[in-house]
């Protein structure tokens, strides 16, 4: 059975800790993941601002490297949303429509992975912080999984979990859009930090680097110490948190 | 302009309109790139959902939720047992209230309460039983405004007023205050028990005017502070009457 | 003042977004609407079940709109309703011209009709000499302001209580105060005589009945009942869309509108009107005229893309819903329709790719408005088509298509990306400082004038991969029990064509 990383070109560049943290993790139920090195970004940057042609060129690319694997697994639900899109990027090309519609069912995102495929809600972990989440909207209100990433987190031992206030608004990231729009999104990731602000958490935990990456550079600007975290890592050094202290 | 330019210019637009009729219709099939439906088409989906259909409230649900749901949005409810107590319920109003011009529907039943009788200091009038009266005046001054509804609804808290030449739909719209009557036997759990009566019904078998009410008037137009009685009467009662 | 075509989505934008008063007037109406809905919708229970069968109806009606379109035309004839048909804007002006200079009409009241706004009637009006009125105490508001509505439902969101006090003692001739009854009042008694005096009541249409010809609107002040009940002339706006097969199927309509525009169970008032008076009748108007526009709307036919779109019933629920509208409420949309219905309708209507301005872009894709659509249309896939059309009609921006095709460029290659990240952390030596970049300037102006940026870390994932991959197999845990059969299963379950 072939199990791939879907690795996202942000956290393969930017964000390598996330993905190693989910790799070590699935290793610990006996996964040994394969990294098909062809794969670079979905092409949803270019999918969102119109430049089909340009995504397909990229999406080729996730849809050559996955071909003979039987799960896919990845740290975003955006990127792992994109592949849904495939069959209508390319429903004038049957040899990769083919790939397409493949895809898309076995791929999945880190948190639906572990629950739904592998039946795990509780990894174990233990994480004695003030924890709020905020639900990324590609992978909550496209995707689906909503259930999933709570369901984690609520059994991480001395884990506090608080909701987040309007929990469910987007974080303005949007891809180029908070480059287009910059005021636009600055104002809503200024609103965003102030509810998790007002949460008092230490941590906030999100299932996509890129709303991530938005979010603490707004706490980063503005001087607060709120640490931000993937699931994936988050879950991951509760374990390692749990053994050290064992050991 | 004379009636007869009038019907001359009517007739003139009436063949232009069906005339450019043809051409929309026309232009929306071939947009839809088929020939034009001129058939009726099988509805797959007709109304609400199955599990709705047989949604049912016992009489006493009925009352309860209507009463809920009315008074939820600012109206007020009396569940009285007769024609009897309903005029008493009326009279005490009026008097409390001191309302001096009263309106009603010409209906029978709303006559027999003897309204005239019981106060005889207030103008009653009776919607549209002599012809040189202004009625829209008569409604536009009147302080009460008395139905008999027609339907109503508990789930959505709504009463249904059809209009007819004895019934005006002036008299819930333009007194300050509105009291209608609802005989229990009227009151429905859903609005479809009552559509589907319209459609049974038809074309040909409906008034011009059908106006479901679920409680006073208002707007929150002006920063979201919720205002009562902006255009029509501020203030309704429903009179649930079990026998009527 | 209406702000349409004269300034950048940016620019407007930015305008709203330094307006303090506007902007936390519009979270907050937005925010109490989000919530009155959510709450209506969870409290009737099925709401998915409805939204699919509202969905169902629209889409079946909009397949077979020239039946039931013919349908409603023929039945509103037959109730005694004068009917006609409009392509664009201007014939539908020029028909309601028509009919108020037939009437000598001095005076127009009117209720709130969207299509009303698009035709931009009232300044049609007056330029005949016709007083048009706006009822809806919203609508009356920014008649007097000489604007136009920010949101369908709320059309005054934008205006505090000491601006309207304003703008009514104005009017009045006197000091009104800030007080909400007062200022309420005042409208009531002035509107009134208005009502009385009007030889026209003008309104819009929320559904349109083909199999009686009855046409439906939905209201709470009952400013819609007195346009429908007083004047002797009733005309009606309609767009083509707004048809429904029965009276079955309003209560479809009726179960998703109110619960999504205002968290209602039902308006206040709902009146179903089949025709002018009977001769019997006492009041209601003598002639009715419906007017049925296109206007833009037929472009959707048959457009798998955007067909959907003409299921829109207006309640609002996707601006409320959308975090965009939510920082710069509608007027930043510049069109008669605002929020992401607006930011999809605006350019859908207009044939022509030269037309559209940015407004597509003015949204980061988050499906809030597809979620809280009653009808589920995908309003941020529209967005993307509207986006794509853009650039394949060749009207994108240049830069943004230069830097896109050095995206697939790159892209399409693994070995380039990986060139590229490797020349990344050369590049961003010289702008950063302790691994983070704070430099305002170039292509990250915008973004870290909000944000700092991350700089490239040492090693990317890849980089580290065959390290890791040997780190793990050496201390690989077995499978727990089950484990393995569950994936053999989902495996099989997915050429059954289950899957994710």
């Amino acid at each position: 059975m072939k199990i791939s990383l879907f690795v996202t070109c942000l956290s393969d560049t930017l964000f390598p800790r996330v993905t190693e943290s989910m790799v070590r993790l699935l290793a610990r139920y006996g996964l040994q993941l394969e990294f098909p090195e062809l794969q670079t970004c979905c092409g949803q940057p270019a999918y969102n601002s119109g430049y089909w042609d340009e995504a397909r060129a990229s999406a080729k690319t996730i849809l050559d490297a996955f071909d003979d694997s039987d799960f896919v697994v990845s740290p975003s639900g955006s990127c792992t949303y994109m592949v849904h899109h495939y069959s209508s990027l390319f429903k004038d090309d049957p040899v990769y429509l083919q790939k397409a519609e493949l895809l898309q069912k076995k791929t999945y995102e880190f948190s639906q992975f572990l629950v739904q495929v592998l039946g795990v809600t509780d990894v174990g972990a233990t994480f004695k912080h003030k924890v709020t989440y905020h639900p990324s909207c590609h992978g909550s209100r496209l995707l689906g999984v909503k259930e999933e990433p709570m369901e984690l987190l609520r059994s991480v031992k001395g884990l506090e979990l608080v909701p987040l206030p309007f929990a469910d608004d987007c974080c303005g990231f949007g891809g180029t859009f908070a480059v287009k729009m910059a005021d636009i999104s600055g104002a809503m990731v200024t609103e965003k930090v102030d509810h998790i602000v007002e949460t008092e958490a230490s941590v906030l935990a999100g299932l996509d680097m890129a709303c991530l990456m938005n979010i603490a550079g707004n706490l980063r600007y503005r001087g607060e110490k709120v640490r931000v975290m993937h699931l994936a890592e988050l879950l991951y050094e509760g374990l390692e948190e749990k053994e050290v202290k064992q050991a | 302009m004379s009636s007869d330019s009038h019907e001359a210019w009517l007739a003139e637009l009436e063949a232009a309109s069906r005339q450019k009729q043809e051409t929309f219709m026309n232009g929306i099939a071939s947009k839809l790139r088929r020939p034009r439906v001129t058939n009726r088409p099988d509805q797959p989906f007709r109304g609400a959902p199955d599990f709705w259909e047989s949604f049912q409230w016992s009489s006493e649900e009925r009352i309860s939720m209507f009463t809920q749901n009315f008074q939820a949005a600012g109206g007020h409810v009396i569940h009285v047992a007769d024609a009897v107590q309903a005029a008493d319920f009326i009279t005490n109003k009026a008097e409390e209230m001191k309302a001096a011009r009263l309106l009603m529907q010409n209906q029978p039943s709303l006559l027999a309460l003897d309204l005239q009788q019981r106060l005889s200091q207030a103008e009653i009038s009776v919607w549209n039983d002599q012809p040189e009266t202004d009625w829209r005046a008569k409604a536009a001054e009147a302080d009460f405004g008395i139905v008999e509804a027609d339907y109503a609804a508990a789930y959505t808290g709504s009463m249904t007023v059809m209009s007819s030449a004895n019934k005006g739909r002036s008299v819930s719209l333009l007194p300050t205050v509105l009291i209608a009557i609802i005989p229990v036997d009227r009151l429905k759990t859903r609005l479809g028990e009552i559509m589907s009566d319209f459609d049974a019904a038809g074309r040909e078998g409906l008034p011009a005017g059908i106006h479901f009410i679920s409680g006073p008037s208002r707007s929150a137009d002006i920063e979201n502070d919720l205002t009562i009685g902006v255009h029509g009467p501020g203030i309704v009662y429903a009179v649930l009457v079990d026998s009527w | 003042m209406s702000t349409e075509g004269k300034m950048s989505v940016k620019n407007r934008a930015r305008l709203a977004l330094n307006n303090d008063f506007l902007r936390s007037a519009v979270r907050f109406t937005t925010e109490r609407l989000r919530s009155g809905k959510i709450q209506a919708s969870a409290d009737h229970g099925s709401w998915d079940e409805w939204r699919e069968r509202g969905r169902q109806i629209r889409l079946h009606t909009i397949a077979n709109l020239d039946y039931y379109l013919t349908q409603f035309a023929d039945n509103a004839r037959a109730n005694g309703v004068h009917v006609h048909f409009a392509d664009t804007a201007e014939e539908a002006v020029q028909l309601s011209l028509n009919i108020a200079k037939q009437k000598s009409a001095q005076s127009v009241v009117k209720s709130k009709s969207m299509v009303s706004e698009e035709l931009h009637l009232n300044k049609a009006l007056e330029s005949i000499g016709v007083e048009a009125v706006e009822t809806d105490l919203g609508e009356y508001i920014i008649q007097l302001a000489d604007e136009t509505p920010s949101h369908i439902i709320i059309p005054a969101i934008h205006k505090n209580r000491y601006q309207i006090a304003d703008l009514l003692s104005k009017e009045a001739g006197e000091t009104l105060p800030p007080d909400t009854s007062i200022l309420a009042g005042f409208v009531r008694n002035k509107l009134r005589e208005k009502f009385l005096d009007a030889e026209i009541g003008m309104t819009g249409c929320n559904f349109a009945i083909a199999e009686t010809g009855s046409m439906v609107l939905f209201e709470n002040e009952g400013n819609a009942r007195m346009v429908t009940t007083v004047p002797k002339t009733q005309i009606t706006l309609m767009g083509m869309e707004r048809i429904i097969p029965s009276w079955t199927d309003l209560e479809v309509m009726a179960t998703l509108l109110p619960r999504s525009a205002t968290g209602q169970k039902l308006t206040v008032y709902m009146s179903g009107i089949t025709g002018p008076r009977r001769d019997e009748d006492g009041d209601g108007p003598d002639e009715m005229h419906i007017i049925i526009l296109d206007n833009g709307r037929s472009l959707q036919l048959g457009d798998p893309e955007f067909q959907e779109l003409l299921n829109c019933i207006r309640c609002g629920a996707c601006l409320n819903a959308c975090p965009v509208y939510r920082q710069i409420g509608g007027h930043a949309y510049g069109g008669t329709y605002s929020g992401p219905i607006g930011a999809v309708l605006t350019p859908a209507l207009k044939k022509n790719v030269a037309e559209w301005d940015d407004i597509a872009n003015a949204s980061s894709l988050c499906g809030a408005c597809y979620e809280a659509c009653p009808v589920k249309i995908p309003l941020h896939d529209m967005l993307v088509s509207l986006r794509r059309r853009k650039v394949e009609a060749g009207r994108g921006n240049k830069l943004e298509g230069l830097g896109m095709k050095g995206f697939a460029a790159i892209m399409n290659n693994s070995k380039r990306y990986r060139a590229v990240i490797r020349l990344g952390k050369i590049g961003q030596k010289l702008v950063a400082r302790s691994g983070e970049i704070r430099l305002k300037a170039g292509p990250l102006k915008g973004w870290n004038t909000y944000r700092v940026t991350p700089t490239l870390p040492k090693h990317s994932f890849r980089d580290k991969w065959p390290t890791l991959e040997q780190e793990i197999r050496g201390g690989l845990q077995n499978m727990p029990s089950g484990m393995e059969q569950r994936l053999q299963n989902i495996m099989k379950d997915r050429n059954k064509g289950g899957g994710s």
